[in-house]
């Protein structure tokens, strides 16, 4: 569904990815790992367009998408959920999905309202990530936790066949965190889930598969059961973080 | 039921600014008052505009009176050439000149965003003045555009201070339904979100260089309407109709007035054209007041006039 | 053109780039330190070259001008800074617009003092005459701007590479957290940023106001052009300020010369073209949108 091919990107002298190569098939979930500076937010800025690769390919649902910019991206069906929330913060919730789910009808619409069925269905998102009781509340009166769940539901609110997740669970308490573990993995089966986390409960709960990113290359990529049990693994990231 | 109490409050309104120089035929300044509240709706419309940008989505052009400016001399030299004082045809020129002129600076100037764009714009709004300046055959130079005609329209004449008024008035109001009504469309809505997170607006797929370039156009067309009607009101057009000035103009009136709204805009225009027209006539110094009121309302009250309305407002009833 | 008026245009060109650089400096720098673009930075030129009209009037002498104006115009920017500008510290968008203002009031007080008209002071004693280069007779002040110009270049990028200053800036260190972790009194450092770029303005005026004039709207202009080079060259670097001042002078004369109809045109299209190539100027710093 989405996959780089020798993907390189060097900022100035710093490499900070050096030849990934990543398969992610149709409806699976993937987990990216790694140490910070691994490249793992440069990987996702490249994947939704935000970001040109040195070389290398991305393609998209077998289309090479390399290069193309986000917007292009957004409507071939990728959506992305933000390390660091990107809300529309005086506006309430509702407004804020309804923006998303409208995107798909284009904005140059000068004179009419926007449609109720897409107030409609901004709610329906809202009910979805459990903020259905703060649809008129303005993004930044909503608590850390609800803003991530609204942040959620604007990258689900064009219908995306492809989800990007940066550290979902950021900054989230352990009940929060619960709560938007369990909703991420209840999402529609058919929907391609990559998700960037350090939380290796959350990771081993999501993911089918894992790739391990470090210094800017895949150095494992299998199932959670099989990373656990690589050594080089272990000694680069998970020793450091679960022993 | 309240939305019907309040178009109707709107209509009243609207009849009451229009039907001006009949009500107020009367007082002694009649014919004083409706010139000045004339000249004020034209401002109002000029700086309406450029909130389009400013407030709804948060664009800052300090180059706007390259808009206004190409819309009056394009109504002007059109009528002129044209030998015809129809109102179609020099609204027309000015409407389609301006928002030409828009989609040119806007393809550069919309690839930036803040302080960059405050800066480009400038620089292009220059350009045009220059040119303004160097094309005499054209706009008469530093001398101006002398005579410019006032327009008749289905056998309406709008040679007369009244009627020409009128004309003005009607055309403020179509202007403010116009943009009220793109505030609570889907378009007016994906500006405010350009305005808010532009980042996000290009992650849900809207393409927000194109977004931005079709408000830069739209308004520079509304701005090129006021020039237009600045023309006919003055019956003369200058290169101060395109100049860092007329843009200042406009951006205090936002500011002051509070941008973002529909009101903000006007009430500035009307602040502005109080204190060049009336307090000017009274001392020497209106430049400075007009500066120091704007570094008052940027320092201590940014919302302007209408933010510390509904603050008051808010607090009365709470 | 023939040869020798050819190398006449040149110096022009070169003499006008000198007067640009020092006068981009001056915006580049405050730039550079504060993310502020200082739109009344025309403002303080135009009251360099009026406090340089007055000095000429009241004592006949011109040279001490080109320390007193900058004086001047420094002390009003050690001034406008504390008390305006820090009120919005962080929000650059408004602060640029609040010296909108305080150019407005600048503009309209020196008008008031001074008046409407166009001024003009003689080219100062000793250099108001001419020498000859390349067969015809050349102004030789135009040639001491060229070589001030040189100077103030010098002095600027030593300024730049010896002291604290130019390190702060060359590092681009313009969060007030960050500062004041290296232990740097902010207040004090932004006053003295402003004041001097505001001085360097002002000094462009002293210079300018033998050859250009002294008159209303003089300040617009020197706005206008300072604010073409930093574009062309790249905001917030003394070398973007240099090589747009080295574009934008001789461009624009020669653009005077050979196509007098489109001079402006000349400069706003290579502006155009390279904002198309690099939206941040030839040697500008990639900064964040806001």
């Amino acid at each position: 569904m989405i996959e780089t091919v020798d993907l390189r990107r060097a900022f100035g002298g710093l490499v900070a990815l050096d030849g990934v190569t990543v398969r992610v098939a149709e409806g699976e979930r993937r987990a990216i790992i790694g140490p910070n500076g691994a490249g793992k937010t440069t990987l996702f800025n490249i994947l939704t367009g935000e970001l040109r690769p040195t070389s290398g390919r991305v393609r998209l649902a077998g289309e090479d998408v390399t290069g193309r910019r986000p917007h292009e991206l957004a409507r071939r069906g990728l959506a992305r959920m933000y390390q660091r929330n990107e809300l529309f913060d005086p506006l309430p919730a509702r407004d804020n999905v309804a923006l998303g789910v409208g995107a798909a009808r284009g904005p140059y619409r000068p004179f009419t309202r926007p449609p109720a069925a897409d107030v409609a269905a901004a709610d329906a998102l809202l009910e979805q990530v459990g903020l259905g009781d703060r649809v008129r509340v303005p993004a930044r009166e909503l608590s850390h936790g609800e803003r991530r769940q609204l942040e959620l539901a604007l990258a689900l609110a064009r219908r995306p066949r492809v989800l990007l997740l940066d550290e979902p669970t950021a900054g989230m308490s352990p009940a929060e965190t619960a709560r938007i573990t369990s909703l991420i993995a209840s999402l529609e089966r058919t929907l391609t889930i990559v998700v960037v986390e350090h939380d290796m409960d959350v990771v081993f709960r999501l993911a089918e598969r894992v790739t391990v990113l470090h210094e800017g290359r895949v150095i494992a990529d299998g199932t959670p059961a099989a990373v656990r049990a690589d050594s080089q693994v272990n000694e680069v990231y998970l020793g450091k973080v679960v022993a | 039921m309240r939305g019907v109490a309040l178009a109707a409050c709107a209509l009243l309104a609207s009849a009451a600014l229009v039907t001006f120089p009949v009500w107020s035929a009367g007082w002694e300044s009649s014919r004083y008052a409706t010139t000045i509240l004339r000249d004020m709706l034209i401002l109002a419309i000029f700086a309406l505009s450029l909130d389009l940008l400013v407030g709804t989505a948060g664009l800052p052009s300090l180059g706007h009176a390259a808009f206004f400016g190409a819309g009056a001399y394009a109504a002007a030299i059109a009528m002129e050439r044209a030998g015809s004082d129809d109102l179609l045809l020099a609204l027309g020129a000015a409407v389609a000149v301006a928002a030409l002129l828009a989609l040119v600076i806007g393809s550069f100037s919309v690839r930036t965003s803040g302080i960059f764009f405050l800066m480009l714009t400038l620089a292009f709004a220059q350009i045009v003045f220059a040119a303004a300046f160097q094309a005499t055959d054209l706009t008469g130079g530093s001398n101006g555009f002398a005579g410019v005609l006032r327009p008749t329209f289905l056998g309406l004449d709008f040679n007369g201070p009244e009627a020409l008024y009128q004309l003005v008035a009607t055309i403020f109001i179509l202007v403010i339904v116009i943009l009220w009504r793109i505030r609570s469309s889907a378009y007016g809505r994906a500006l405010v979100g350009l305005r808010e997170n532009e980042r996000r607006m290009r992650a849900l797929g809207y393409d927000t260089t194109r977004l931005k370039l079709s408000a830069f156009v739209l308004a520079g067309a509304l701005a090129g309407l006021g020039g237009a009607l600045s023309g006919f009101a003055l019956r003369f057009v200058s290169t101060n109709d395109v100049s860092l000035g007329r843009s200042i103009e406009g951006f205090v009136a936002v500011l002051v007035g509070g941008s973002g709204s529909l009101v903000g805009p006007a009430i500035g225009a009307a602040v502005v054209l109080y204190i060049e027209r009336v307090l000017s006539s009274a001392v020497p110094f209106s430049e400075t007041v007009l500066g120091l009121v704007f570094i008052v309302f940027v320092l201590a009250a940014r919302q302007g006039i209408v933010g510390i309305g509904r603050a008051a407002y808010g607090r009365v009833r709470r | 053109m023939s040869p020798d008026v050819a190398i006449q245009q040149a110096l022009n060109g070169i003499s006008f780039g000198a007067l640009l650089f020092i006068l981009a400096a001056g915006l580049s720098l405050i730039f550079g330190m504060m993310d502020v673009v200082n739109l009344a930075h025309g403002a303080f030129y135009m009251l360099g070259a009026y406090v340089t009209l007055t000095l000429v009037q009241r004592t006949g002498q011109f040279w001490p001008a080109l320390v007193l104006a900058p004086l001047v115009v420094g002390l009003l920017g050690l001034v406008v800074e504390p008390l305006l500008l820090r009120r919005l510290r962080g929000r650059h968008l408004d602060q640029v617009l609040l010296t909108i203002g305080v150019s407005l009031v600048i503009a309209d007080v020196i008008g008031l003092t001074f008046g409407r008209e166009i001024r003009s002071i003689p080219l100062p004693a000793g250099l108001d005459r001419s020498i000859e280069i390349g067969g015809s007779d050349y102004p030789v002040y135009r040639l001491f701007v060229i070589a001030s110009g040189v100077a103030m270049a010098a002095v600027l990028a030593a300024v730049h590479r010896r002291t604290q200053l130019g390190a702060l800036i060359r590092a681009g260190v313009d969060d007030a957290p960050m500062l004041a972790a290296l232990g740097v009194d902010i207040d004090r450092l932004f006053a003295r940023t402003f004041a001097v770029g505001a001085a360097l303005a002002g000094l462009a005026g002293v210079f300018a106001a033998p050859v250009f004039g002294i008159f209303p709207g003089m300040d617009v202009d020197a706005l206008i052009y300072s604010l073409i080079v930093v574009v062309v060259g790249g905001l917030g670097t003394l070398t973007g300020a240099m090589v747009g001042a080295g574009l934008v002078g001789p461009a624009d004369t020669f653009g005077k010369v050979l196509f007098p109809q489109f001079a402006l045109a000349l400069i706003f299209a290579i502006m155009a073209f390279v904002l198309l190539l690099r939206p941040t100027g030839l040697l500008g710093r990639v900064r964040p949108a806001r």
